[in-house]
């Protein structure tokens, strides 16, 4: 039996994806990027008719009527892609992952067709850095504030052999006492409120949180429901936000990896 | 098209208020199954309580009661019924008589007595702090263990209250509903077009069943046939969601038994898949793929067909993983006998999916209540009597191979066409439909007016299995409780909606 086992071990192919080939990738996230120069005022309007979470919005800026695009509140249903007349297309790289709340924004100016907001931020790539960023090990708890189970599975996937984030020195741990980071999913509900607000106190200082995906971001689909809160911000300090419904594990690392870039910045 | 929709049963089926309803029978003069119990309000307001049976045809049967007064309670009848009462009651605050135990269900502590959130304004709900009794166990040499809603892993907040002796669990008290995002109410005013990205984030895992399940309760409201093509594009998904969540789970009671090689070859495989799928269809988990009318837009045939032969590989390696499973000896002794529904209990609580075929029910909604492309399919159905933990994953395993086979004989022989049939859901419209998920029947029920959705209940397969679990575990010890849950494999969500 045993020799069964080691076997099967031998035969396994190595997949490991080198940590080069994650930051940034969203491949399967549905996530939307606007073609800029195909935006007309026309365009615009139905963009914002038919996004089903108001991640697509009108706004004034210095004076000029523009599209914004805030990620946290993408679910990636593909309406705009659909409706949008190739002026929306699905992104081919994704790396506002970790990052500050007003970064997860985007402004085009619709008559200029030209983006107005500051480009994204661009993930150290050098396994070196990579390296010098996690010379401790870090401890992750996740906590599930009333998500879905969508972030669930993609977090559960960060430990299979395709993303192995032990290899980073990244842990997830059972008690938020052992944590150096929460992970929370999902809008904070009504009844998961208390029990949010409990384990972000038995987190020991220094701490980070990382808000993820849309619902942990901004309510996402659920917004307005009487039986939730809001989002994570509404109930704990949050540090980074990951987008995404659910974001895919290559986010994830992106985001995990950006908030501690941020931190150790700072 | 219309075979899924309920059956209206005779005029005189009508009960008057207050006067308990008499549980149709089946041909062989069995109590019909229960599928689910909701309520829902009239054109003018009026309160409703609508009943679904399975009474052994293809066509599902209801009842629709009025329910302007007290509503006698058919939970000692029919034991499944006894979380839909209390839902009702929560959510509408029907009155329900007779009920052996009513306490708040989907609210918790916070809630204020007296506000019913499908009736009542809710804009502006206080916080209040009411009491929650548990159900004591007394005796000497009594403990209660508490778990919950935070537990060790990455898993959903859920309660456990465990009365022990020693090890042995005597008595467990659930305490769910920690995720309840009050869904079927965000439901209401809702584009009928917009509804499926509100159904897929009902259970992530399991979204393209939510989402398939939603759009057809909408086809059979407005009598629309869904192109050849998108119908087959739909059984691949669906029968790649049951593949990815078997493989998963059969992964994750490997896990929780320590046996990590097994384990990581299961994630491995898993993640195969999803990769495949994000190739195929551009979303791993088959998210925004389909619509009222079909899909959203159309795959690739020839991508199709490299799934088709990513899944035969992947499930020629699951094969040999399982084997490896259930040859070695240690899972054997840790899986055989533990955490077994009867079933009596199964029968009972109208138990659905893989744990209901493990406790030898034989039912399944692709065989017995045909919806798309499973009318053109023979559906192979394994069932087994032992209702433990083996049974459950040998469950898994056995319609894994279906699975597999039936992805790859879809995805061979994709037929041309469209994909999408325009849907005007104008005027008033009602439809229901049933799928079979990962986990079991799920069904939805949903009402439009002039296009917007007024009602949209969710009859989620956790939901039903939930309560059953507590029969599963008594006499176990609360060691074995972690594999027990993982075999029933239920989500917190799904049920909690």
């Amino acid at each position: 039996m045993i020799g069964d086992v080691i076997g099967q071990s031998l035969r396994q192919p190595d997949r490991l994806i080198p940590v080069e080939a994650l930051l940034g990738n969203c491949d399967g996230s549905r996530m939307p990027d606007v073609v800029a120069d195909r935006l007309t005022p026309a365009i615009a309007q139905r963009l914002i008719e038919v996004c089903p979470t108001a991640a697509l919005g009108m706004e004034e800026y210095e004076g000029h009527r523009c599209l914004r695009l805030s990620y946290g509140q993408c679910i990636g249903c593909g309406q705009c892609v659909e409706f949008g007349e190739g002026a929306v297309g699905t992104a081919k790289h994704f790396t506002r992952c970790g990052v500050a709340k007003k970064q997860t924004v985007r402004v085009w100016d619709i008559d200029g067709r030209t983006e107005i907001t500051p480009g994204a931020p661009r993930p150290e790539a050098s396994r070196r850095q990579i390296h010098s960023l996690l010379q401790r090990a870090l401890n992750i708890r996740q906590l599930d504030a009333g998500s879905c189970n969508g972030c669930e599975a993609e977090i559960t996937a960060l430990t299979n052999p395709y993303y192995d984030l032990e290899r980073f020195g990244i842990h997830f741990v059972a008690s938020p006492k052992h944590a150096d980071m929460l992970l929370v999913t999902g809008p904070v509900t009504r009844n998961m409120a208390d029990a949010v607000k409990a384990t972000y106190d038995a987190v020991p200082a220094p701490k980070l949180v990382v808000a993820v995906g849309a619902c942990g971001c901004s309510g996402g689909i659920f917004t307005g429901s009487h039986a939730i809160v809001g989002a994570v911000d509404a109930v704990v300090p949050v540090d980074g936000y990951v987008p995404g419904c659910p974001p895919t594990p290559a986010m994830l690392v992106t985001g995990i990896l950006e908030v501690l870039r941020r931190r150790i910045a700072k | 098209m219309r075979e899924n929709t309920p059956a209206s049963f005779p005029d005189g089926e009508r009960a008057s208020p207050g006067t308990m309803l008499a549980i149709p029978q089946t041909r062989e003069g069995a109590p019909a199954r229960l599928v689910t119990m909701f309520g829902s309000l009239g054109a003018n307001r009026e309160l409703r309580v609508h009943y679904v049976f399975d009474v052994g045809d293809p066509d599902y049967g209801e009842i629709v009661l009025p329910a302007d007064g007290p509503l006698g309670s058919i939970a000692l009848q029919a034991p499944a019924a006894a979380w839909y009462e209390r839902e009702l009651h929560d959510q509408y605050g029907i009155e329900i008589v007779g009920h052996p135990d009513l306490r708040p269900l989907i609210f918790h502590d916070n809630w204020p007595d007296g506000v019913y959130p499908m009736v009542d304004p809710v804009d502006d709900v206080p916080w209040s702090k009411r009491e929650y009794r548990f159900l004591q166990v007394q005796g000497e040499g009594i403990a209660e263990v508490a778990v919950g809603p935070v537990h060790a892993g990455i898993i959903e907040p859920g309660h456990f209250r465990f009365s022990v002796v020693g090890d042995t669990i005597l008595h467990l008290e659930l305490r769910h509903f920690y995720t309840h995002k009050g869904t079927e109410k965000l439901f209401e005013g809702r584009q009928v077009m917009n509804g499926p990205m509100l159904a897929e984030s009902v259970s992530g895992d399991n979204c393209f069943a939510h989402a398939v399940c939603y759009c057809q309760a909408v086809e059979n409201a407005c009598g629309i046939d869904v192109p050849r093509r998108a119908l087959a594009v739909r059984l691949i998904g669906l029968e790649l969601e049951r593949l990815v969540s078997h493989v998963s789970d059969v992964g994750g009671l490997c896990t929780d038994v320590g046996f990590g090689v097994a384990a990581a070859y299961a994630a491995r495989l898993k993640e195969s898949l999803l990769r495949e799928s994000a190739q195929c269809c551009g979303a791993r988990y088959w998210r925004g793929i389909t619509v009222p009318g079909g899909l959203r837009f159309d795959l690739d045939s020839g991508k199709v067909a490299e799934l088709g032969q990513g899944v035969a590989r992947a499930y020629r390696e699951f094969s040999e993983i399982a084997r490896l499973i259930l040859e070695t000896p240690s899972i054997q002794n840790r899986f055989e006998t533990a955490g077994i529904l009867s079933r009596e209990a199964a029968q009972d609580l109208a138990v659905v999916g893989p744990v209901a075929r493990a406790s030898g029910i034989d039912l399944d909604v692709r065989r017995d209540h045909p919806y798309g492309r499973y009318r053109d399919c023979s559906i192979e159905v394994p069932v087994t009597h032992y209702g433990d933990v083996m049974a459950r994953a040998r469950m898994r395993i056995s319609e894994a191979a279906v699975s597999a086979q039936l992805i790859q004989e879809t995805a061979k022989s994709l037929p041309d066409g469209g994909v999408l049939t325009p849907v005007a859901a104008q005027g008033d419209v009602q439809g229901f439909s049933a799928v079979e998920s990962p986990r079991g029947e799920l069904c939805y029920w949903m009402e439009a007016r002039g296009g917007r959705l007024t009602r949209c209940h969710v009859k989620s397969p956790s939901f039903q299995n939930w309560p059953a679990m507590p029969f599963a575990v008594a006499g176990n010890i609360i060691a074995d409780f972690p594999l027990i849950n993982k075999s029933f494999n239920l989500s917190y969500s799904g049920c909690d909606r």
